[in-house]
């Protein structure tokens, strides 16, 4: 019973870092949550607006997928952060978690391309080749960003797929080497 | 050093290879096509979605009379279930007004099951379904009667399978839809009411259980600054 009380103000404490500065296991959750959260409400609306839906939910699919497989083998494997990641045999791969600047770019392309494709439609259903190849031939500085988005989001999906892969393995490397272990 | 490789690859292929994994495998195919077809016929999808439902508790049983128990075949089983209900809700947030009643639904479905997840991990039990203990009574009859637990599970893949059969235009309101078929007084009224009181505890353990995570993630902090000289 004193032990509970004691814990309670610690614990609101920790709750009541703004922003959660100070580095704890809650804000990097709260974070994480967030990120996967806001990025599936968005593929949400933009799979009611373009044609076909199957495109966003796909999308919605994968990412939720590579996450969460990403997630659970950091967990297995003892890392810290999935962004961790030494060993590969993926020069993509490789250059995606070697360098921080190239993830950023793939990262924030990503929630561009998306929020650029919210923004650039008129009606209430769009076919998405159209509005896309229609933006792209027009030769402005909107095609440019909107070509410089998609090549990073189609790295950052690339990466997804290949995560799964390798985020697969370990659970599998996790269950054979606690076999091997009398 | 080949031989060795070689054998390596062998015994991870042997677990890709599990039957239950294989199960998994095949509900994933079937949502895909369930998913291919939800627009166009939303009988075949109703029926391949709920079938790759049942595929779920088949595989887990599989895995225990084949004692092919694996962590990457309790990855995929959580992942499929995570992604299957979110593309149903994403459907439903098509077809229904408001979109938010559903966006919400796929907010607090991603965030307490993320939260829970990493929560298990932290505390070190073994799944997030063998939780012992907590103060409220609601979670301890969720986790601690298993048909229970099963009936509030089942009631919401069941309730939205109900709202995406019963919406006959493209876009419904959601309250006159649910209304109208509740005021009916037939067996589907019947089924609806049953997997609604369902569904809401459901989504009340979902909350709970945000709350109870975030506990173990900021206790787990606590108590290594506790253990530090």
């Amino acid at each position: 019973m004193m032990a509970s009380n004691k814990q309670r103000p610690a614990k609101l404490s920790v709750y009541l870092y703004i922003p959660n500065i100070v580095v704890s296991t809650f804000g990097a959750v709260l974070d994480m949550v967030t990120d996967r959260v806001s990025t599936a409400c968005l593929l949400v609306i933009l799979s009611q607006i373009y044609r076909p839906s199957l495109v966003f939910l796909s999308l919605l699919a994968l990412d939720i997928a590579s996450h969460w497989l990403q997630m659970y083998s950091t967990f297995l494997s003892g890392k810290t952060s999935h962004k961790d990641v030494k060993d590969s045999t993926s020069w993509l791969f490789r250059l995606y978690y070697g360098n921080r600047m190239f993830m950023g770019y793939c990262c924030v392309s990503c929630e561009i391309l998306y929020i650029i494709l919210f923004l650039i439609s008129k009606n209430h259903t769009e076919n998405l080749m159209s509005v896309v190849v229609e933006s792209l031939t027009q030769f402005s500085p909107l095609s440019l960003l909107l070509a410089l988005s998609i090549f990073g989001w189609s790295i950052k999906q690339i990466i997804n797929v290949i995560q799964m892969k390798t985020a697969a393995d370990v659970c599998v490397l996790y269950d054979i080497d606690k076999q091997h272990k009398p | 050093m080949g031989k060795k490789e070689e054998r390596a690859r062998a015994e991870k292929l042997s677990v890709y290879l599990y039957i239950p994994n294989i199960v998994g495998y095949m509900r994933v195919v079937l949502n895909c096509v369930a998913f291919a077809v939800c627009f166009s016929n939303k009988t075949l999808f109703s029926l391949l979605y709920f079938f790759s439902f049942c595929c779920d508790a088949v595989d887990g049983w599989c895995a225990r009379r084949f004692n092919q128990v694996s962590t990457f075949g309790a990855v995929l089983d959580m992942v499929t279930d995570r992604v299957s209900t979110a593309c149903l809700l994403v459907i439903l947030s098509q077809v229904y007004r408001p979109s938010l009643v559903f966006l919400s639904l796929l907010a607090l479905d991603i965030a307490s099951h993320w939260l829970q997840m990493y929560s298990t991990f932290l505390a070190g039990k073994s799944s997030h379904k063998d939780v012992k203990d907590s103060t409220s009574w609601l979670f301890r009859l969720y986790y601690g009667n298993r048909i229970f637990m099963c009936y509030c599970c089942v009631s919401c893949e069941v309730l939205y399978i109900i709202l995406l059969l019963i919406a006959k235009n493209q876009t419904e309101n959601l309250l006159n839809v649910v209304v109208s078929t509740l005021t009916q007084i037939s067996p589907l009224s019947f089924l609806l009411a049953l997997t609604l009181c369902g569904w809401s505890m459901k989504q009340t353990i979902n909350i709970i259980q945000m709350k109870t995570a975030a506990d173990v993630c900021v206790l787990y902090d606590i108590e290594k600054q506790q253990h530090k000289p």
